[in-house]
């Protein structure tokens, strides 16, 4: 509980007060600067010089010198003392008498000409601090008079005093205090405030003030403090309004005084020392036969019956540091903010960011880390403090020394957690916590990359997931300082990206590579081999994706080669050159294969060179699977499919050198009919297609896909071309070879031929078709084409007619709207008459004159003949 | 605590009467740190500074010893609102709430509004013993244990009623309604019109500072009525020689007694 706050300290001790006279007694005391006025039972007032003394270890101690003494002469205690020293005077009640003494001799002052300086009947009185009265020559007292129930203002001045105002109290009062024109009163039964200039009044609360001494002491500006019914000391401003809660004191308090913050009190025995901060008792002094307390301009003076000392408060520095030392970190930092307006600012501001900073230190020992963490960031900590706990995470290369005097007792962290493991483990918990929310805060300026670094070694250290996220974003981790830290956790993958970040990308793939091919361990990313390629693919350096290009092909070709397909084709990224690639591929052909895949299927580079390449790529892997034995078909149907395709769609490469190439190639006759039909060689083609293949279906399809970008009349043609070959390979004698290779079986062609009309019947030109056709087929095989070819051709002789007929009404129409659009309708009637002529209309035809005006026919032509401008008309139309 | 030492300058004072053991000291613990704990009967008063909003209002803590009921009326000066609690197990207390504290309030600001509140509400309703804290759930366990003991032996008002020893099943000595006609009895003590004041269904609460049943609603409440005596109390300052009739008519007399003497 205890703060030490105060320290009692000896000013005048008993010997040079009374010596052995025994039955002397201390009754009043008053200080002023350096001067102290004791005042004795036997009338005697003893003035001393005090003078502080502080010794070579800042121990503070009082001599004082004793300068005079004097009797009063009225054989009475001397009650009170008050220093007024402008006017060098000490005002004095004894035997219920004020009167003025002067303050160097202590004789007593003659009353001056005018008035008396002497006022009679006195049971108390109290000096304004805060007069309202401006006059620095003249000093405001309150009197309580021993017999009336009143208080009277008085002006003291240097040699007489001067009544000047006198109010009334409900009570007899018995203890006064004065602010501005706020007399605090306690009367009999209760405290009361009391305007003595309006005279109006505030009842405080009840006491009983025969029962009790009451206390009224002025605290500060309209505040004062006052003895209450069981032991409080309670608060109370002019208004009335207790702003501050009651200390609790025991019952039988003497004295009591403000020390901001701290109220200190004397009962019997003890100096008891509360904090108006959070009211709690701070500390309690023992003192044996005390009797006054008092302060005197900011110094508390106690005095016993025979001895005075001073109670010296202790630096507040030095307290809040008590305080922190007990690990009291609330009620230090309440002292210290509530030191705030004792305080210069800056100065405040320092010593209140080093308390923060201490008492989050205490907390984090205690492992209270979200309180710590409140703390050092309000205290705006230098987070390398924090760091240098730990031993090695701050970079070998950081200027940081542990500020001077230190902000806790640890050592480091091995030293706070005492070998505990688990807190060890706590505090680096903590830390990464709180670097990771500071990191981008201002408070880690200047020392970025000791944090980052610091948060690197932790995260790697603790197999943390965010080691990743820090080096793949903006971080400030030292190269040198990590290196070691990160091979030695085996985090080499996190080690390549902080290369990568330094732009050390050779290293970093150095590294990389050497754990992919396990000759590192590091689990980090089971797919590493695939983030390699991807690096590489977005790798700006060429020479570096040149360099490991061949190490990723070696490994699986099917993904290596994404480091030239995967490549990202913008402008103002390094471009690798196509043909280079190609002729750098020469060694990896299934990577070349894929490679020319990618620019003439996927990029659609228009390129003969390109699709050629792929084209005889294609072709020998055909050549090559045909080769083996036993074929194994369904690979090799994929790779025909691939040729063919090629073949057939690409319109680039080079036609003879494949056709060259599988000349003698029986097996690929489908091919090399679909280059004839590039070649538009469509007799070959379809021979091969017919006669060699007998692949009838093949024969049509190759029909449509070579005429498929052309009119209907080449359609046409290829169609009658299939036909006649079909035709004639039946004819016998017209076509030995096809007749042989038919193996006899000529009615093969025949239904091919009738199968092709009934199918494609449409496309035929019919009357030719007949024409062709041998005289003996029957009708019923060509009923389908038959059938369809005259349907045709009646729906499309109907088509055009119709076609023909909504032209025309669409003609009309467009004319009629014309007409709307241009012109309002022309009435015309027999009634009304031809403009030219003057004749009324018989017939509906007439022509318009500009202007819409109707006019004979003939009577325009008439005009115009006559005309010697021969204008033509511009608007001619006809009505109903 | 900290929050006292900094003496901002209160916008508003809200007091905490009744008679000593009510709850006072619990009810403003329940609210300020979210739990129940410990208590000893308060000595003189203690306050607290809550902010609301950018407002800060005192809350006093009164202490319902005799011996310190002298100082209730100077606690009371300037209050915009006063909390009259007593035990809902002791009729006593409401009784002494009309006998002894509402004189005390006679200091009060003169449009001070008053809550009735009837505290303990968990010894006598099933459903003031659930938890209403929502931060405070876990702890529930540790305040059954820490305060049964208590409840059973901290009666030190010498005619402590049998059922309140007795322990477990605590009668119900008042009920909502005598609380809402003591309310009443404020309105005509303080010479005011039942229709122009708040309802007594709004200013009766039933509370429990151990289950936190209601605590909330009861401060924050309180806190939304008082505010527009915030801002009269910034305006006065800053303005106004104009007398508002309706609030002269309503104060009468007591208005002489605590603003001008
Ligand atoms: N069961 C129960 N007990 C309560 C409740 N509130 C307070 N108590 C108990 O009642 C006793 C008194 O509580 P306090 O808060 O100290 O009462 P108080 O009104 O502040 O008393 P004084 O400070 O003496 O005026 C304590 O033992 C509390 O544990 C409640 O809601 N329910
Ligand atoms: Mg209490």
């Amino acid at each position: 509980m205890s703060v030490k706050a105060f320290e009692l300290v000896p000013a005048v001790e008993r010997d040079l007060l009374m010596g052995d006279k025994a039955r002397i007694n201390i009754e009043c005391i008053e200080c002023c600067g350096k001067h102290l006025y004791v005042g004795t039972n036997d009338c005697f007032i003893h003035h001393f010089l005090l003078d502080e003394v502080t010794s070579a270890k800042g121990k503070l101690s009082y001599s004082s010198q004793k300068l005079l003494h004097k009797y009063l002469g009225l054989k009475k205690p001397v009650a009170e003392l008050r220093a007024a020293s402008a006017l060098e005077r000490l005002i004095v009640l004894c035997d219920g008498i004020v009167f003025l003494v002067d303050m160097v001799t202590l004789e007593t002052v003659p009353s001056a000409a005018g008035g008396g300086a002497k006022i009679r009947g006195v049971a108390a009185f109290c000096i304004n601090e805060n007069p309202v009265n401006g006059d620095p020559f003249c000093v405001e007292m309150g009197i309580l008079s021993s017999k009336r129930r009143t208080v009277q203002i008085f002006m003291v001045y240097e040699d007489r005093v001067q009544l000047v105002k006198e109010v009334g109290t409900p009570e007899q009062p018995c203890a006064v205090s004065v602010d501005g024109y706020f007399l605090c009163l306690a009367l009999a039964t209760q405290y009361m405030i009391l305007n003595y200039n309006t005279g109006a009044s505030q009842d405080l609360f009840p006491y009983n003030s025969e029962e009790r001494r009451p206390i009224v002491k002025r605290i500060g500006r309209e505040e004062f403090l006052l003895a209450a019914p069981g032991g409080l000391g309670m608060f109370a401003n002019a208004e009335g309004v207790s702003q501050r809660a009651p200390v609790n004191w025991s019952e039988s308090v003497i004295g009591a005084a403000v020390c901001f913050p701290y109220v200190v009190a004397l009962d019997e025995s003890f100096i008891t020392i509360h904090s108006m901060l959070d009211q709690q008792l701070k500390q309690t002094l023992s003192f044996r036969d005390g009797h006054i307390l008092q302060d005197f301009e900011g110094k508390v003076i106690l005095a016993s019956t025979k001895a005075v000392y001073v109670l010296v408060p202790l630096p507040l520095e030095r307290q809040i540091q008590d305080l922190l030392a007990s690990h009291r970190v609330e009620e230090a930092l309440i002292l210290t903010e509530g030191a705030q307006r004792n305080i210069p600012k800056d100065k405040f501001q320092i010593l209140h960011k080093r308390i923060l900073q201490q008492a989050g230190f205490i907390q984090f020992g205690q492992l209270q880390f979200l309180e710590a963490s409140e703390h050092f960031r309000k205290g705006q900590l230098d987070v390398r403090e924090l760091i240098s706990l730990y031993p090695l995470l701050l970079p070998t290369s950081s200027s940081f020394t542990r500020c001077h005097p230190p902000l806790h007792e640890f050592a480091d962290l091995n030293h706070l957690a005492q070998g505990d493991k688990d807190k060890v483990l706590r505090c680096k918990k903590f830390l990464i916590s709180y670097l990771g929310e500071v990191r981008s805060t201002e408070v880690a300026n200047g020392c970025r990359e000791d944090v980052d670094t610091a948060l690197l070694k932790l995260y790697a250290e603790q197999d943390h997931d965010s080691l990743l996220d820090l080096l793949a974003s903006d971080n400030a981790c030292l190269l040198a300082d990590s290196i070691p830290w990160l091979e030695k956790y085996h985090k080499y993958f996190a080690l390549g990206l902080l290369y990568h970040y330094n732009g050390q990308d050779s290293a970093a793939l150095q590294l990389w590579i050497r754990v992919a091919d396990g000759d590192l361990q590091d689990p980090t990313r089971s797919d590493l081999y695939e983030y390699v390629v991807d690096f590489l693919c977005s790798c700006s350096n060429l020479d570096l994706v040149w360099q490991y290009a061949d190490w990723a092909l070696q490994k699986d070709p099917t993904i290596g080669i994404h480091i030239f397909t995967k490549r990202p084709v913008s402008k103002d990224w390094p471009q690798l050159n196509s043909d280079d690639v190609i002729s750098y591929l020469g060694k990896h052909v299934q990577a070349q294969l894929l490679y020319l895949e990618y620019l003439v299927l996927e990029r659609r580079i228009q390129k003969e060179k390109f699709h050629t390449h792929l084209a005889v790529l294609y072709l020998e892997r055909v050549t090559m699977l045909l080769s083996q034995s036993p074929i194994d078909e369904a690979q090799l149907s994929s790779a025909r499919d691939r040729l063919q395709a090629l073949l057939r769609e690409s319109n680039l490469y080079r036609v003879q050198i494949l056709l060259g190439k599988m000349e003698n190639c029986e097996q690929l006759l489908l091919e090399r009919a679909t280059l004839h039909g590039k070649l538009e060689e469509h007799d070959k083609a379809l021979h091969i297609l017919v006669h060699k293949l007998r692949d009838f279906r093949s024969a049509e399809a190759f029909c449509i896909w070579a005429s498929s970008c052309r009119d209907s009349a080449y359609q046409q043609q290829l169609f009658h071309l299939l036909l006649g070959v079909y035709l004639d390979g039946n004819r016998p004698g017209k076509s030995q070879a096809a007749a042989a290779a038919a193996g006899g079986d000529s009615g093969d062609l025949e239904m091919a031929a009738v199968d092709l009309l009934n199918r494609h019947g449409e496309v035929f030109d019919a009357v030719r078709v007949l024409r062709m056709l041998p005289e003996g087929w029957s009708l019923q095989l060509l009923r389908p084409f038959l059938g369809r070819a005259v349907r045709a051709s009646v729906h499309a002789c109907r088509t055009s007619q119709i076609a023909l007929g909504l032209a025309n009404s669409e003609n009309l129409q467009l004319l009629h709207d014309r007409l709307k659009e241009r012109k309002k309708p022309i009435f015309v009637s027999e009634k009304k008459g031809c403009h030219l002529c003057h004749n009324t209309f018989s017939e509906p035809d007439v022509v318009c004159l500009p202007g819409g005006v109707p006019v004979h026919t003939q009577c325009v032509a008439q005009r115009v003949r006559d005309s010697p401008t021969k204008r033509l008309l511009t608007n001619s139309t006809n009505h109903t | 605590m900290p929050e006292a030492s900094k003496m901002k300058k209160p916008d508003v004072k809200v007091v905490l009467l009744g008679d000593m053991n009510v709850g006072k000291t619990s009810l403003l613990h329940r609210y300020t740190e979210r739990r129940f704990k410990d208590t000893i009967s308060t000595v003189g008063g203690a306050f607290f500074l809550k902010q609301w909003g950018p407002y800060n209002i005192s809350i006093w803590d009164t202490a319902g010893r005799e011996q310190f009921h002298g100082l209730g009326s100077m606690y009371c000066r300037g209050a915009s609102a006063v909390i009259l609690t007593y035990d809902v197990t002791n009729w006593q207390s409401l009784a002494e709430l009309e006998e002894r504290f509402l004189s005390l309030t006679d200091t009060a600001h003169h449009g001070c509004i008053y809550a009735v509140v009837g505290n303990k509400a968990d010894l006598t309703d099933s459903k003031a013993q659930l938890s209403q804290d929502s931060d405070g759930v876990s702890e529930d366990q540790i305040q059954e244990e820490m305060t049964k003991p208590q409840v059973l032996s901290a009666c030190p008002t010498p005619p402590a009623s049998p059922a309140s020893l007795s322990g477990m099943s605590l009668n119900k000595q008042v009920t909502r309604e005598d609380a809402m006609a003591f309310y009443g009895r404020i309105l005509r003590y303080k010479g005011l019109e039942e229709k122009g004041s708040l309802p007594a269904e709004k200013m009766c609460f039933e509370t429990s500072a151990k289950t936190g049943y209601n605590v909330d609603t009861l401060f924050e409440t309180l806190f939304d009525l008082v505010l527009p005596s915030i801002l009269r109390n910034r305006n006065e300052n800053l303005q106004s020689p104009t007398v508002d009739l309706e609030e002269c008519r309503g104060a009468g007399s007591k208005r002489a007694r605590s603003t001008c003497c």
